[in-house]
């Protein structure tokens, strides 16, 4: 039932590479058979499955396989950790309150 | 079957400060104060910072992230209602989160002072809902391109 948990470090090394973004940019606009997919990039077939496999590892793309075509689709997951790590909400209170912290132990007096 | 699209997560943080609690809680109560260490930070410029200090007054925070982080020109808004304040003793906000478009939290902190030898404790809890997934098509759509660019950037 719970959504897959994304390493945060394998979605960045996701994106990290080019190719991979195009792969993705092109996913964004809806699922597609991993031939199409590879179709305008200028690369193997080969590379583009290791690709697909990292994009996978990190949550960021689901792959199935029906028959001899696998389809390939933007995997929420992926998107929801990076949602989470923007929004870390404890490690901003953290950094908040050490910033108070600071601020009273600046001197008493005027602004 | 549909799959929840809430998460619910709740921390506490616990800091001494050397000061009593009325120092502290003063940092709470004064726009200024306040400003200085609740919305300003090296990651992001604030756009509006504005604090009605009450039972039912807004505290509305807007920032920007700043060059050199992954999400830069991201717009954050924290809006939030003040649902408790005891003096020197504690202040219950409750607020949301918005990121660009998107809704992205709602919260209640509950910060409490504490009276000790050497100052005062602060007690920070933070419940807070995360909503993620409950809108997929979305995401796809505007959030992800967007953050997809903002990333792009960073990372090339």
């Amino acid at each position: 039932m719970a959504k897959p948990k994304v390493n945060i470090d394998r979605v960045f090394h996701a994106l990290g590479d080019p190719t991979r973004r195009a792969m993705l940019d092109k996913l964004s606009e809806g699922p597609l058979s991993v031939s199409r997919l590879a179709a305008p990039l200028e690369i193997t077939l080969t590379a583009v499955v290791q690709h697909l496999q990292v994009l996978e590892e990190s949550g960021l793309v689901h792959t199935e396989k029906a028959g001899r075509v696998r389809t390939c689709r933007i995997e929420t997951a992926g998107f929801s950790a990076l949602e989470q790590w923007i929004n870390d909400h404890r490690s901003l209170w953290e950094q908040r309150l050490d910033r108070l912290g600071d601020l009273l132990a600046e001197p008493e007096g005027g602004e | 079957m549909q799959e929840p699209s809430v998460v619910h997560s709740t921390f506490v943080i616990e800091r001494s400060y050397p000061k009593p609690p009325e120092r502290v809680f003063a940092a709470f109560a004064d726009a200024a104060k306040k400003r200085r260490w609740f919305a300003e930070s090296g990651s992001h410029d604030v756009e509006e910072f504005a604090l009605d200090f009450r039972v039912g007054g807004a505290e509305r925070l807007r920032y920007r992230f700043k060059e050199g982080t992954p999400f830069k020109g991201i717009v954050v808004m924290h809006e939030g209602t003040h649902q408790d304040i005891v003096t020197n003793r504690r202040v219950v906000t409750a607020s949301t989160m918005t990121l660009g478009e998107k809704c992205i939290s709602a919260s209640l902190v509950t910060v409490e002072l504490l009276a000790t030898d050497n100052g005062t404790d602060l007690i920070c809890t933070h419940q807070g809902a995360f909503f993620e997934g409950s809108d997929g098509p979305q995401i796809r759509e505007a959030g992800w391109r967007h953050l997809f660019e903002q990333l792009a950037k960073e990372l090339t």
